[in-house]
């Protein structure tokens, strides 16, 4: 079996810990933002996200010469752990931070991390995911979205389809294929563009979310020319690099703790009660939650030491037994008090509830369906 | 950790891999006892793990020793390593003298026996291999309180008794026998801490057998062959092989997590979130590894059984999850200025758990 490693966290990440979270608590009392649950999808606030970057907690873990601060994956995972726990708008420069930045510096040109990273840093350049199409989900390999070579550049034409926060985004990292389709070898001749959502040729269309939200899209392209220096790593690698991002992507403390502001509202609202049934009930939610945890860390862990083909599978089960977790929060909450989930209710309980429930479903879905994951775990468990 | 640690590992895996069978522990389980098996950990030196050098012990600390542990599990090992150890491990805990016998504790706090002038008196049930180990470890209440006592059980009537897995659980009887050593009495906090200790021990053989019930399951799937071809080409039984392994790895990450904590005299409730989770991981770990195996795995012929047996018999042994949850409970209904997770990512440790007084 897997044996990820423990994290003990020293006394100046704790330390860390506790100023994001003062700092966390202070503007929440201002007012500058309101907690919800999901916010790491639905809560995009530019504004908010300027004010992450002006305290540096953009990219924290790029190297200086980009505007990052050179600190570790594990500070990285303290201080996402608490954006979430008292659930801060943060999606605005979410897949920036977690994905684009972390791509580029692998990947990318020194021209593209000069120009991008530190716009991301500062909190005032978002990029979105263009991997899924209407007929391209879990099979992603089969992408049809083409980009024809053409003097100075490339010409791209096509569909993506739930491209979270589109609309709010000024780029996005396209997987286009490159080359024609060759049933032997889906994995080849696909590509990484970055592509300008403002360029002439996109056209951004908002779907609504089961919630009423607008909060993803479809984006056309018609005759987009995306220049030779948008490409990202090398042509015909795109496959290998999109796999790359995956452990960071999936095994993440946003797989866990979508819903903890309404654990936590569920534990105070027990505690208001004296209802020491109830938190009996609750403490699984507990142990559930500290148990998963350990796993989620250990992976950050792993990554931070380097081998990230070791941390697929574990990774792939932290998402798969994570997002399960999460989407279970709501159904155990009604279960142990009674509320009346409205979306813009008063009391906080019954708002967390709203969006607990009509968030649920995407959870296990985003970032790959339980269902591959578990083809993935499966595969890797029977090799071992 | 030491950085023994590795190495004793190894040490023990290998041992236990030679020379503990399905025929051994069934042989055990019908009653009888592996002198051969007991003396070659005996002999390694790893009865003393985790004992200080001063009272005789071999080096290591208690990470090394709750490993050890854990292979016993793993192998179901038809020996009282852990109620030895373990009863070492208190009496160093409560500044009493170790042994080198065979020892066995109980430490239900409603069977207690009580202690008057030097002499204890009492009836316990469930005593853990007590017809085979020389001495008992154990509370008893005296006027001026409980305390930690040790008595040679020669003493004692003994009645067999065995758990479902078929382990000896005996039933020992004192009348006004004499004591060997008694402690001072014990504090709260200290039982607490003897409770925690009591149950680290069980989430180490737990954890154990999880992960052997694991590798069998996973092995089978390769192996059984129907419709032509290996049954872990289905998919609805690559979604147990999932579940299974998922529960496995967060059964090895909690019991990694729960003896770092021992280990740095920090843990808060890792003790409690954990065993709080192991009732959930049981439940689906043995019910999906007996599914796979279908009806094979039912039978005594083959080796399912003497792990699922042993994590059902387990479970509702020591502190009982619902003592935990309620612990858990109260400890969230006192903590009213703070949030759900400044509670949960709280670092200040609790009174130190594992330093020797005296
Ligand atoms: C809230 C949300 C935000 C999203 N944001 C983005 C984004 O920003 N960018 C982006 O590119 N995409 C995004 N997505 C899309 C997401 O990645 C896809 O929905 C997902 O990969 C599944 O694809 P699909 O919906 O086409 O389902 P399908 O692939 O059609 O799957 C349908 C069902 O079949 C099952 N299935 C399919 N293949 C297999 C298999 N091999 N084995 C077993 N079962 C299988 C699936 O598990 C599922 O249950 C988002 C989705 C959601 C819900």
């Amino acid at each position: 079996m897997f044996h990820l490693p423990t994290v003990q966290f020293t006394q100046e990440q704790e330390q860390f810990r506790l100023d994001v979270r003062t700092f966390l608590q202070d503007e929440l009392a201002k007012g500058t933002f309101t907690s919800k649950c999901d916010s790491w999808l639905s809560g995009d606030d530019p504004e908010f996200s300027k004010l992450i970057g002006q305290k540096g907690w953009i990219g924290l873990t790029w190297p200086k010469k980009y505007g990052g601060q050179e600190r570790s994956t594990i500070d990285r995972y303290i201080l996402t752990e608490e954006f979430l726990a008292v659930g801060a708008p943060v999606a605005a420069h979410w897949f920036a931070d977690r994905q684009t930045g972390p791509l580029l510096l692998r990947y990318g040109t020194e021209e593209q991390r000069e120009y991008f990273l530190p716009k991301i840093v500062k909190g005032e350049c978002y990029f979105g995911i263009g991997l899924s199409e209407p007929n391209s989900g879990s099979d992603l390999a089969s992408v049809s979205t083409r980009a024809e070579k053409v003097e100075g550049g490339w010409l791209v034409n096509g569909q993506k389809i739930w491209t979270s926060n589109a609309h709010l985004c000024h780029y996005m990292v396209t997987l286009v294929r490159t080359s024609a389709f060759d049933g032997k070898n889906k994995h080849a001749g696909l590509s990484q563009l970055i592509v300008d959502l403002h360029a002439e040729g996109v056209t951004v269309v908002p779907i609504k979310f089961l919630t009423g939200e607008h909060h993803y899209n479809e984006v056309f392209f018609d005759n987009v020319f995306v220049p030779d220096n948008m490409v990202v790593g090398e042509i015909g690698n795109g496959w290998a690099q999109g796999l790359a991002e995956l452990a960071f992507e999936r095994s993440g403390p946003e797989r866990i703790l979508s819903t903890f502001p309404l654990i936590d509202e569920l534990i105070q609202e027990l505690k208001r009660q004296n209802n020491l049934e109830g938190l009996k009930q609750a403490s699984k939610i507990v142990a559930r939650l500290w148990s998963l945890r350990n796993l989620s860390i250990g992976v950050a862990q792993l990554l931070e030491t380097g081998n990230s083909e070791d941390v697929s599978i574990p990774a792939a089960l932290v998402k798969a037994f994570g997002t399960k977790f999460e989407q279970s929060i709501p159904e155990i909450t009604r279960l142990i008090i009674q509320t009346y989930p409205t979306l813009d209710a008063h009391r906080k309980i019954d708002r967390f509830m709203a969006e607990s429930i009509l968030h649920a479903p995407g959870f296990t879905i985003r970032g790959g369906t339980s269902e591959v994951l578990y083809g993935v775990v499966a595969k890797g468990v029977i090799a071992q | 950790m030491s950085e023994m640690k590795d190495m004793i590992v190894d040490v023990v895996e290998r041992m236990l891999k030679e020379k503990v069978d399905k025929d051994l522990v069934d042989t055990v389980e019908q009653g009888n006892w592996a002198p051969e098996l007991w003396d070659l950990f005996k002999e390694n030196g790893m009865t003393a793990v985790a004992i200080t050098e001063e009272n005789g012990g071999a080096g290591g600390d208690i990470e090394d020793l709750l490993n050890i542990v854990r292979l016993t599990g793993k192998y179901a090992a038809p020996i009282p390593f852990a109620e030895t150890t373990f009863a070492n491990y208190l009496l160093e805990f409560t500044s009493l003298q170790v042994i080198e016998d065979l020892a066995t504790y109980m430490l239900c706090p409603n069977q207690a026996f009580t202690l008057e002038n030097g002499k204890l008196t009492g009836e316990a049930i469930q005593i853990p291999w007590a017809r085979h180990t020389k001495h008992l470890v154990t509370l008893a209440h005296s006027l001026e309180g409980t305390h930690l006592v040790e008595i040679d059980l020669s003493q004692a009537e003994i009645k067999h008794g065995t758990n479902l897995a078929g382990e000896p659980r005996d039933t020992a009887i004192f009348h006004h026998a004499n004591v060997s050593q008694v402690s001072a009495v014990l504090s709260p906090d200290k039982m607490h801490a003897i409770t925690t200790l009591n149950t680290a021990f069980q989430l180490a053989l737990m954890t154990g057998a999880i992960d052997k019930i694991n590798d069998l399951t996973v092995q089978y799937t390769k192996e059984r062959e129907q419709f032509g071809r290996p049954i872990h080409r289905f998919q609805l039984v690559q979604q147990h092989i999932v579940h299974l392994a998922g529960e496995t790895a967060i059964a090895l990450a909690a019991f990694n997590n729960v003896t770092e904590a021992l280990q740095m005299n920090k843990q808060n409730s890792e003790v409690a979130y954990a065993r709080i989770r192991f009732e959930e991981i049981i439940q689906t770990v043995t019910t999906i590894a007996h599914q796979v195996h279908a009806a094979i795995g039912t039978t005594h012929e083959h080796s399912l059984h003497q792990f699922t047996r042993r994590l059902w018999s387990w479970r509702d042994e020591g502190a009982s999850t619902s003592s935990w949850t309620n612990l858990v409970a109260t400890q969230l209904l006192e903590n009213s200025g703070d949030s759900l997770w400044g509670y949960l990512t709280s670092f200040s440790s609790s009174s130190p758990l594992l330093k020797v007084e005296g």
